[in-house]
């Protein structure tokens, strides 16, 4: 069957090109900005993912895994004894400030426990054995640290709060919402850098027994801290991602510019579907002429508003693609799920179906009468 | 020649349009009949009403009021869904402007035309090439308008209407962009066709040259068939 769609694309190329580089750009916009934010909501997350807690304990209305509030130590006392609970530990949580060598000062967000290993923390160790925390006035950094602190080897020498730490290790990916980097030092020596963490904790880390719902444990430690709250890992992982999206305006700020990205493609496809349909409102007529419905010409312009979509989708989708590395170059990630892709084909595919009606109402008003003028 | 088995028949066809206040009678009661295989010249100056006659035997417009009948079938449809359908089986057309599809080669403008008809597939790829090869055009089947003469496209217009094999043609001012040559070979292949394949042929001209191909001429006036 001839495709007379397909034909017109390929006839007025400056046209299609056009309408393809609009689509691509405002899937672009949707993917980086959007694949962006959900790398930050990751990184908002990134610990209580990697983490092996299955239950944590937070001091009442803390909103976000790194705006962390102090409660008292002990409290881990009452939850190792409640039945269900395989291991508990405290975990300290606290912005701090670093010393460079060039004499600025830097925030970093500390991140200690007296043992690493028995909670999967750090989770990318590139250089160093976190057993090594342990001996004393020593820290793993993250090497996103190196965008703001400069390059640093392990071996090297760093003031956190005045007090020398030995670099003894460097990890990946470990690093806040904020991008202020992770590191990581024993639980002992971080609650002496800071006024308010003497005997206080930020979090409790649990760890269930095997085949006990974290959910009933959870229950179980609200009775023993009423003081405190208490999610299963998805909870907080939940709670810490709505803090970004919806207390800061980020989630507002997301959805302007997937919405002037949306707003972009449908005026573009738009534009030129409809001016492409007022040029070739003859051949339209002609087709009413010689026994074509409207439906006839819906079809044609779908199948070219269907092929701007898959095209500038697949083009935009490449562009996203080859931005990663780049942006993983400044240590931000891009996250490009399957489903979000399938999820922004989609809306592709209807942006570009909406912009043709446009075009459909202008076409569906065409005589075919005018065959006969001159 | 009576109506009796005419192709074509319109019977006191009348057609008004109203323009704002104002109701302007363009067909006042026009009757004439076109038998298979032959060709009848339309004459008249403009604004006598041919192109709304041509309109209405096309079923592109309904008639005020009248009688249409195709193949002895009266059309009643007024709804244009059935008036489409009895142009895809009837009605070929061949216009002024020639209104080939640009983007498409000779041979998909006339395949292309029995898609629209419900003709699909190799079938009707093979009807196309039969119908430009009838028109002396089968070493042009891939060339695309912008490459033919006017003449040529002029015959693959035609081709294009002889698709699907409908019993009636009508042309619009089909020589009027033509140069005399190439205007004198269409009127000829018309003719040709009309004749072996026994088409009612309606040609709206201004053109005398049409006296020469066809059977009988008719003058319209003012909406009216001229005595």
């Amino acid at each position: 069957m001839v495709s007379l769609a397909r034909r017109n694309l390929l006839h007025d190329r400056l046209r299609f090109l056009i309408t393809v580089a609009g689509v691509a750009f405002a899937v672009t916009l949707v993917l980086v900005q959007v694949g962006l934010f959900m790398g930050l909501l990751d990184k908002a997350t990134v610990t209580i993912r990697n983490a092996s807690a299955d239950v944590w304990v937070t001091s009442r209305a803390t909103p976000n895994v790194d705006f962390a509030h102090t409660f008292p130590e002990t409290t881990v006392l009452r939850v190792r004894g409640l039945p269900g609970v395989e291991r508990a530990d405290n975990l300290i949580v606290q912005f701090m400030n670093i010393m460079l060598p060039s004499g600025a000062e830097e925030g970093v967000l500390v991140y200690g426990l007296e043992d690493f290993h028995a909670w999967h923390l750090p989770w990318d160790v590139e250089q160093g054995d976190v057993s090594d925390l342990r001996r004393g006035g020593y820290v793993f950094l993250d090497r996103s640290a190196e965008l703001r602190f400069g390059p640093f080897q392990v071996g090297d020498y760093r003031e956190i709060f005045g007090r020398r730490f030995k670099i003894v290790g460097a990890t990946h990916g470990a690093a806040s919402f904020t991008t202020a980097p992770v590191a990581f030092m024993d639980y002992r020596q971080a609650q002496e850098l800071h006024q308010s963490l003497p005997n206080r904790t930020s979090y409790i880390l649990v760890k269930t027994a095997p085949g006990v719902d974290p959910a009933v444990v959870a229950e179980r430690i609200r009775r023993v801290a009423p003081y405190n709250d208490v999610y299963t890992r998805d909870e907080w992982a939940r709670r810490s991602r709505t803090y970004w999206v919806r207390q800061t305006g980020l989630g507002m700020s997301m959805g302007v510019t997937v919405f002037l990205g949306i707003l972009v493609g449908i005026v573009i496809v738009a534009q030129t579907l409809y001016t492409s349909a007022v040029e070739h409102v003859r051949e339209f007529g002609t087709v009413k002429a010689i026994g074509g419905s409207n439906w006839d010409i819906y079809r044609i312009l779908g199948e070219q508003a269907l092929i701007a979509a898959v095209v500038g989708f697949l083009l935009g989708g490449a562009a996203s693609w080859a931005v990663r590395p780049l942006m993983a170059r400044i240590h931000l990630a891009v996250t490009l799920t399957p489903s979000f892709g399938a999820a922004v084909f989609a809306g592709t595919v209807l942006m570009c179906l909406g912009a043709a009606l446009f075009a459909f109402r202008r076409v569906a008003r065409i005589d075919p009468a005018l065959v006969f003028r001159g | 020649m009576n109506g009796n088995g005419a192709a074509l028949q319109v019977s006191d066809i009348r057609k008004t349009f109203e323009e704002g206040s104002q109701r302007v009678e363009v067909l006042r009661g026009v009757s004439l009949h076109v038998a298979a295989g032959e060709v009848l010249a339309l004459e008249g100056p403009s604004g006598s009403g041919k192109t709304t006659l041509l309109s209405i035997m096309g079923c592109i417009l309904t008639a005020s009021s009248g009688e249409l009948s195709i193949g002895g079938e009266p059309v009643r449809a007024r709804h244009e869904a059935q008036l489409r359908e009895i142009r895809r089986r009837q009605i070929g057309f061949v216009f002024q402007q020639f209104n080939l599809f640009p983007a498409l080669t000779a041979a998909e403008n006339v395949e292309y035309a029995l898609n629209v008809k419900g003709h699909r597939g190799r079938a009707a790829h093979q009807e196309a090439v039969r119908a430009l090869t009838q028109v002396g055009l089968a070493d042009r089947l891939h060339f695309l308008p912008r490459d033919l003469s006017g003449g040529q496209k002029q015959r693959v217009a035609i081709a294009r209407a002889l698709a699907g094999a409908p019993p009636v043609l009508l042309a619009d001012e089909p020589t009027a962009n033509l140069d005399r040559e190439s205007g004198a070979r269409v009127l000829e292949l018309f003719r040709e066709v009309s004749k072996r394949e026994g088409k009612a042929l309606v040609i709206v001209t201004h053109d005398p040259k049409v006296r020469a191909v066809a059977d009988r001429v008719l003058s319209m006036h003012d909406g009216l068939i001229a005595a």
